[in-house]
């Protein structure tokens, strides 16, 4: 068998206790959620988590990072060939939807995270923006789309999946809201800007 | 499962293509907004401000916010955490 460096088996561990984290703030949220029950629920010691992660918000600082990693992801591979708008917004909702839970922490305690945390979630809500804009701004010049300014096209986008993410447990009780209203929320948004 | 794609020093942008790169060359430790023609960095008031404006172009926020926000993100990146006054 081959021999493990240390090197790998820290990266291997790290990235045990990002997948761990993405879990941990969803089931308990961000403002609850403590280093010690953290490290019990990666089955690791306390100190191993602080040898990876200094502070509590270092260890949120990565997760949004490797949250922001398949958010990238995904657009990425949406974006291949002609930039749509409508396979951006399919991209976006369907990573939302796998990572549903997660994400409506965020929506939900999005303004109390530290300064530096919230910071970075609205570097990630401007990668969105981008790829909104790169994507609208092509169907536009092609004559298919309403001009719009970036940032209320993103604002319109984003204000109308909070609304549901937030209020999952009543749009749609015991399952996905976006997998059960991601179409609907898609066409609606596509009609608006429809021309 | 690891996705994790290289991202800039400075600002944390994701660097996906070769042209998001410094000179175009993706052994460059920083992004191609970051830097000079050079490939050198630019000064960190520069960056702030290109930052900042990305906040308020693609969602609206407030130029002081977004100012704000910039600054907390730019005092953890490599390029400027040891700034004296970061």
């Amino acid at each position: 068998m081959a021999k493990v460096s240390r090197k790998e088996q820290k990266a291997a561990t790290q990235q045990h206790l990002v997948e761990t984290a993405l879990e941990f703030f969803a089931a308990r949220g961000f403002a609850n959620a403590n280093t010690a029950d953290f490290a019990k629920a990666a089955n690791v010691s306390h100190g191993a988590v602080f040898l990876h992660f200094p502070t509590r918000e270092a260890l949120v600082m990565r997760v949004l990072d490797a949250f922001g990693d398949r958010l990238s992801a995904a657009f990425n591979a949406a974006m291949e060939g002609e930039a749509r708008l409508e396979r951006v917004l399919r991209a976006h909702v369907d990573v939302l939807s796998e990572y549903e839970l997660f994400y409506s922490r965020l929506v939900q305690e999005g303004a109390l995270l530290p300064k530096k945390a919230r910071s970075l979630l609205f570097m990630l809500h401007a990668s969105v923006s981008r790829r909104l804009r790169l994507a609208a701004e092509a169907e536009a010049a092609a004559g298919a789309m309403r001009e719009i300014a970036p940032h209320l096209l993103f604002n319109t986008w984003i204000a109308l999946l909070h609304h549901y993410i937030a209020n999952r447990d009543i749009f749609a009780p015991g399952e996905s809201v976006l997998a059960a209203k991601g179409d609907e929320l898609i066409a609606h948004f596509l009609n608006l800007l429809k021309k | 499962m690891t996705i994790k794609c290289v991202s800039c020093g400075s600002c944390g942008f994701p660097m996906e293509k070769p042209e998001d790169f410094a000179l175009g060359d993706p052994s460059q430790p920083y992004c191609r907004y970051c830097t000079d023609t050079g490939g050198r960095l630019l000064p960190y008031e520069t960056v702030l401000d290109t930052n900042a404006r990305y906040y308020v172009e693609s969602q609206g926020v407030s130029s002081s916010a977004a100012r704000g926000m910039a600054a907390a993100l730019l005092a953890s990146m490599p390029a400027w955490r040891d700034r004296p006054s970061a």
